[in-house]
């Protein structure tokens, strides 16, 4: 196994013994500001362990949502939400209708999982809708939530066109995923990437990771999967309606609505100019004809 | 029934009962969902709150604009309209506590007043409702001292100076509120912009026209609002209309299939709108020069009606981006702009 050389100078992984960049021990990515970074989800190799929610609860110290059980399968968590930063998805292909299918395809045993996340679109609707300016655009260009700034107005919510960001009723601010903005400060690799065991979800530079991901499509298509694509390239579903692209985005097998997916998501903010326009003549006509009515009776 | 898994090829579903699973119960949606789980969070509004201050805000808007413009027509005995306007405007600063109190962390609403944002609607409405509230506080209390305080009676000359930037922030303040509610993801506001504002702007003038022509003595004053709400709701009508007709366009016709789009249909639109519209237009016909008891009640449910409005739509949108059938038919790639 290929081994970065400087894993020898470093032999203790200790808490307090963070190796400068360890990123580039982990991930093979030095993290400099200015650049842009994501997370690149391939889901063909998920196999839903749920690490990476269990590592995102772990370093934001998030709480539990839901002690119960579903009944979905082995989606105990249910969706992203305020304290909830990675979802795994579970899709029960074979069998979905009640009658067990005995023929299994090799490929994922008619399994389908996928780690959701915050997408840190490039045009964020969230960012673009906080009138407080909580919501920014981080050096490592990722969409993240200050918390000594949100007042808890909620505009983000439904502005989100994933459903991702979420107001916590107990302190009455917005969350979501903050790729991990303190530990890329730190030279660290967000916490749900690093403990993934299927390089499943891979953090990088946005560039190295859209070539590996289109690499990784066409080696899938090579093998005969060819329902695979990618979801949130520039140009591709997930990334429609002026969003631009997706700092974090997926390898899927099914159409994106299996996994609770939009197909065409836009960008919120296009339809304010139309609206206020439209808005602005109907009051302006209608104080044109009470300009009439009362010259009138003047 | 617990949910079950609704993943299937199209190709592939077996026949029999169990195949009724690849839809939605109502049959909104023919495709895969995730455990009918949404796919969008529904905004976390209180809908009467913030209705009633899309509420407020509109009436006191359009009523600072209508009083203004009956202001500076020189229609006669108009002192009386337009200090009933001054006063009427304060409704708008005083709705700004009903926004403060529907935010998460109230304390921290003065983190609005950090930045200006044009892709923010409620940013923008932050600051016109700012510069509103400011201007009509100057004139209304420039209204006041000028009755009240002898020596003061200058000080009406400087509530006219105010009326302007009021009247102007006012048609902003009426006609802002749809933009809020377009700029979003949740399906049944975002499907019709254009149409929305319509009908959001000629209902906040119909409710200005309607509570300035209740509190209105003149004869020929009344009519002359009775008409502006005659045509503010007319105006509505139509945009209520074309409304309809892009939600079925774009598959959100469905969130007011249920107990708001009754409110919508019947309480917004059919007694909020198309009852007063007709008794208005009935009293200015047969009135010859006071409008009376059907105007009055015209005008009350004209304001019942654009409360109404406001609440249902918050409401109805709310069940559009609650239910996966809506939100996955609203973003399909024929809906892209």
């Amino acid at each position: 196994m290929d081994m970065h050389p400087r894993i020898r100078d470093e032999p203790r992984s200790e808490f307090d013994l963070v190796p400068p960049n360890e990123s580039e021990l982990t991930a093979g990515v030095r993290i400099e500001p200015g650049k842009s970074y994501g997370f690149f989800t391939d889901t063909t190799v998920c196999i839903g362990c749920k690490a990476c929610e269990v590592a995102c609860k772990e370093w934001n110290n998030l709480p539990a949502d839901n002690l119960g059980l579903t009944g979905q399968s082995y989606d105990n968590t249910g969706s992203l939400s305020a304290n909830t930063w990675r979802h795994v998805a579970f899709v029960e292909k074979a069998g979905s209708s009640g009658v067990r299918d005995n023929a299994q395809q090799a490929f994922q045993s008619g399994w389908l999982m996928m780690s959701d996340v915050c997408k840190h679109c490039h045009n964020a609707p969230c960012l673009e809708a906080c009138p407080t300016g909580a919501l920014f655009k981080t050096e490592f260009d990722t969409v993240v939530v200050q918390q000594d700034i949100c007042n808890g107005c909620g505009y983000c919510v439904p502005a989100c066109p994933f459903g991702v960001v979420d107001i916590n009723t107990l302190d009455g601010k917005a969350h979501k995923c903050t790729l991990c903005y303190d530990r890329l400060k730190g030279g660290l690799e967000p916490a749900c990437a690093k403990s993934c065991p299927t390089d499943s979800i891979q953090f990088g530079e946005l560039s190295d990771l859209h070539a590996r991901a289109h690499q990784r499509v066409e080696h899938l298509h090579g093998l005969g999967v060819d329902s695979a694509y990618l979801y949130g390239v520039p140009g591709g579903p997930g990334a429609t309606g002026g969003i631009g692209h997706l700092n974090a985005f997926f390898l899927l097998t099914e159409q994106p609505e299996v996994y609770n997916l939009p197909v065409a998501p836009t960008r919120p903010a296009t339809r304010i100019v139309p609206s206020l326009l439209s808005g602005l003549a109907a009051v302006a006509g209608l104080a044109l004809v009470a300009i009439g009515l009362f010259s009138k009776r003047a | 029934m617990p949910d079950q898994v609704i993943l299937q090829d199209p190709d592939d579903a077996p026949e029999g009962p169990s195949a009724a699973h690849d839809t939605m119960p109502d049959g909104s949606w023919q495709g895969p969902t995730y455990y009918r789980r949404s796919q969008l969070k529904a905004a976390p509004f209180g809908n009467w709150v913030v209705g009633g201050y899309i509420f407020c805000a509109g009436l006191a808007g359009a009523s600072a604009l209508i009083s203004a413009i009956a202001g500076f027509s020189r229609l006669p005995q108009a002192a009386a309209t337009v200090r009933r306007g001054r006063y009427l405007a304060l409704l708008g600063p005083l709705s700004a506590v009903l926004l403060i109190y529907d935010l998460h962390t109230p304390k921290r609403f003065y983190n609005m007043l950090r930045i200006a944002k044009p892709t923010s609607p409620m940013s923008i409405g932050t600051w016109i409702l700012m510069s509103f509230s400011g201007f009509a506080c100057l004139g209304a209390a420039a209204q006041f001292l000028s009755d009240r305080v002898p020596g003061l009676g200058w000080l009406r000359r400087a509530a006219r100076v105010t009326d302007v930037p009021t009247a102007v922030a006012g048609a902003g303040l009426s006609a802002y509120t749809a933009s809020l509610l377009s700029a979003t993801s949740t399906p049944l506001w975002a499907a019709a912009p254009r149409s929305l504002a319509v009908r959001f702007g000629a209902s906040s003038v119909a409710a200005g026209a309607a509570s300035l022509s209740l509190g209105e003595r003149r004869g020929a004053t009344r009519r002359a609002l009775d008409a502006i709400t005659v045509a503010a709701l007319s105006a509505e009508l139509a945009a209520t209309l074309a409304s309809h007709g892009t939600y079925r366009r774009k598959g959100v016709a469905e969130a007011l299939d249920g107990g708001w789009g009754q409110v919508e249909t019947i309480g917004a639109t059919a007694l909020g709108a198309a009852l007063p519209l007709g008794l208005q237009i009935a009293s200015l016909a047969t009135a010859r020069r006071k409008p009376g008891v059907l105007s009055s009640v015209a005008s009350i449910a004209v304001l019942a009606g654009s409360l109404l409005l406001r609440v249902s739509i918050l409401s109805a949108g709310d069940i559009s981006a609650e239910r996966p059938g809506i939100n996955f038919r609203f973003s399909r790639p024929e809906n892209l702009p």
